[in-house]
């Protein structure tokens, strides 16, 4: 239910739409700045705004913005007529400015649908004043220790504010995110175990270890990968969720297809990327999409077509090499042990070039590194790893770190220049060359395989 | 050898776990015990525990935690004054203050053993980084935290700031210390950013011939921490 409109709604509506045309016109970025104008001036403007009819919005730790992407592609494809923040914030403003676009001049929406990437700490201030029909939460994990604390706190701030009426989707094999928003509608999508699955959890860092009910060691019937899986109080009985709506019965990645079942309906998808994050983002995908009775077919021809977008992930085969670039996000373990644990599981032997500081957060001084504590930097110990490269202005901690993981110093090339550091590849025995980055180095990474590329050249 | 993690479940966030990491790396030959929340404290059960660790841990499992440790205060409380080695990181030394303020003015009753109280503020998290001095020995950290501590910890404070801030905004004074006990809101892996008090705290662990794990590579990282951090402490940040 929306709030009544006031003359300073109206009054701050047009301030942000003309701040919104003149920064086009100026051809400078109009994704936030509106949105947050609009917030100084009229702190409940969220509330007043029309809004579309149905909204999806997207939460959780990780995979949001590749979820979101599959999302839009897939409707813009079947000609869907929506607004979404592609290009802006995910926070408060971000969110603002999207639905500005999606009214007119009185403040009325012009569109039906809403795709919302919603950052899950920024909750507090966007669900006070924004109802999503369907909620997405792709997972719960730790993140940047500085400004998401841990999961508990995360969590609670999701509990407090999702409006009770959303319907809920969520990672059942995530008893965490599984759980938010209790008594809410719910919507479940499940991976059924995996050959990789394994019987204790490999990683450093587990973000629920025991019940919280109960206080009980949680037990698992399998692992996939941190707190991921099927986990359950052997006391209390508090578990994952048993009864999925959307279940992935079998992965084959010799043909790039998933088998989804729901209700008792067997469907076949292309894998759009065969990281298991991703994985599971195409499966809450396909869930939301089938609210919308879109068909399987709808979603599966815009699969085939869909790329992960290349600041996240890309793959090129140069000569004899194959360069593939991954983000592992700087400040949250989880991302960068993902990152590893794909790193050291892909066929061939490789090289690993890293610069995972956060360079936003150094242009403010210094980075906090005790997140490298609770990453897997262990996973790069493998056969398969024959040169770990690491560079970038906290590469001492970062060798520190790889030290620690008992992974050989002769491996180790440990410089604070990028180039300088990468031009110290050796191609000897090589098939891959994996450079992990960070979001904000999106530059450098690019300069980065320049320089792999030169070095392969000056091979032959 | 022993050294006792308490409640690792629980008091394992913000990197904090590097430092039992790199403990073993210093300390091979150890026994590292660690104690979950169902059970009794090797501090209770066995004789010379040469350092009993907690870290980082959250505002719900703070209470669990007072719950499980609160028969155990008198025993802890003789453990400090005999000089028993402790180290507390992060928010962990709070639940042997006198109680947790919420925002909304409730108190989680604490194990009352130093007379301080900490205040939780949820919407708003500190960041910031540290730089002070722990007797002769320059300490390099990163602060991020919900809570304030506040009491007199002008006789018992573990480190003078030099950068950053004390158990609060307007405290100069950074965490406690009582004879060998050490708690500092300092997270994350504070033995590996800060190999001189790392052989300080093996001394008073009385480990023979303490030697560092990766030596070289520590203290080279600390001097290029220090000076930056010395260059930002110039610059009022």
């Amino acid at each position: 239910m929306n709030q009544k409109k006031t003359l300073r709604f109206y009054i701050t509506l047009w301030i942000a739409k003309f701040s919104s045309f003149t920064l086009k016109l100026l051809r400078r970025n109009a994704t936030y700045f509106p949105g947050k104008i609009a917030l100084t001036l009229c702190p409940n403007f969220m509330g007043m705004l029309d809004k579309p009819k149905t909204i999806i919005g997207v939460t959780g730790t990780n995979g949001k913005t590749t979820t979101c992407n599959m999302i839009n592609n897939i409707l813009e494809q079947n000609g869907f007529d929506f607004i979404n923040n592609k290009y802006g914030s995910n926070i408060d403003g971000g969110i603002a400015t999207t639905l500005i676009q999606g009214v007119n001049f009185l403040g009325k929406s012009k569109k039906d649908l809403a795709v919302l990437e919603i950052d899950e700490r920024s909750a507090n201030k966007v669900f006070p004043y924004l109802t999503p029909t369907y909620l997405i939460c792709t997972n719960l994990f730790r993140d940047s220790l500085m400004r998401n604390a841990h999961t508990e706190f995360i969590s609670d701030i999701l509990n407090k504010y999702i409006p009770k009426e959303t319907i809920m989707i969520e990672n059942a094999d995530d008893i965490i995110c599984s759980h938010i928003a209790e008594n809410n509608k719910k919507i479940y999508f499940s991976i059924d175990k995996l050959e990789t699955d394994t019987k204790s959890c490999e990683n450093i860092t587990r973000d629920i270890r025991v019940c919280p009910n109960c206080l009980t060691k949680l037990k698992y019937d399998y692992v996939r990968y941190h707190h991921i899986g099927k986990a359950y109080c052997p006391n209390c009985g508090y578990k994952c969720p048993e009864n999925v709506d959307y279940r992935i019965t079998n992965i084959d990645l010799k043909n790039m297809q998933i088998t989804v079942i729901s209700k008792d309906t067997e469907e076949i998808y292309d894998i759009v990327n065969s990281n298991i994050i991703n994985i599971y983002n195409m499966l809450a995908v396909i869930a939301v999409l089938k609210q919308l009775n879109l068909t399987a077919k709808q979603i599966n021809d815009s699969f085939a077509k869909i790329k992960i977008v290349e600041t996240r992930y890309s793959e090129e085969q140069y000569k004899d090499y194959k360069i593939i670039t991954q983000l592992a996000k700087g400040m949250n373990p989880i991302a960068c042990s993902i990152a590893f644990n794909y790193t050291r599981k892909e066929p061939g032997n490789k090289a690993v070039i890293m610069i995972l500081d956060d360079l936003h957060e150094e242009a403010n001084g210094s980075e906090n590194t005790a997140w490298h504590y609770d990453a897997d930097y262990e996973f790069l110990n493998d056969e398969s790893i024959k040169q770990i490269i690491i560079a970038g202005p906290r590469y001492l901690d970062s060798y520190i770190r790889l030290l620690m993981a008992d992974i050989n110093p002769e491996k180790i090339v440990h410089e604070r220049d990028i180039l300088q550091a990468t031009s110290k590849l050796k191609l000897e025995n090589l098939e891959k060359i994996f450079i992990l980055h960070d979001l904000y180095s999106i530059e450098e990474t690019k300069q980065i395989k320049q320089k792999v590329k030169e070095i392969i050249d000056e091979k032959k | 050898m022993k050294i006792e993690i308490l409640y690792p479940e629980f008091c394992n966030l913000n990197g904090d776990m590097g430092n039992v990491k790199y403990l073993k790396k210093c300390l091979p030959e150890a026994e590292f015990i660690e104690t979950a929340i169902d059970e009794e404290p090797a501090f209770c059960t066995q004789e010379s525990i040469s350092l009993i660790y907690m870290g980082t841990l959250s505002e719900r499992s703070q209470e669990i935690v007072i719950k499980k440790l609160m028969p155990y205060k008198q025993k802890i409380e003789e453990l400090i004054e005999n000089g028993q080695v402790f180290l507390f990181t992060g928010n962990s030394v709070e639940v042997l203050g006198k109680y947790i303020e919420n925002e909304d003015g409730s108190k989680v009753e604490g194990l009352g053993i130093f007379d301080i109280y900490a205040k939780r503020d949820m919407l708003h998290r500190h960041n910031s980084f540290f730089l002070g001095n722990y007797e002769d020995i320059e300490l390099l950290g990163f602060k991020s935290q919900f809570t304030m501590l506040y009491g007199d910890n002008s006789n018992n404070y573990f480190s003078k700031v030099e950068m950053g801030i004390g158990i609060n905004k307007e405290s100069k004074l950074e965490g406690i210390r009582k004879n060998n006990f050490i708690g500092t809101y300092i997270i994350g892996p504070v033995l590996i950013l800060n190999p001189k008090f790392t052989l300080k705290l093996l001394n008073l662990m009385k480990v023979e011939e303490p030697k560092l794990a990766f030596e070289k590579e520590v203290l080279e990282a600390y001097e290029v921490r220090y000076k930056k951090f010395k260059e930002l402490a110039a610059k009022g940040k």
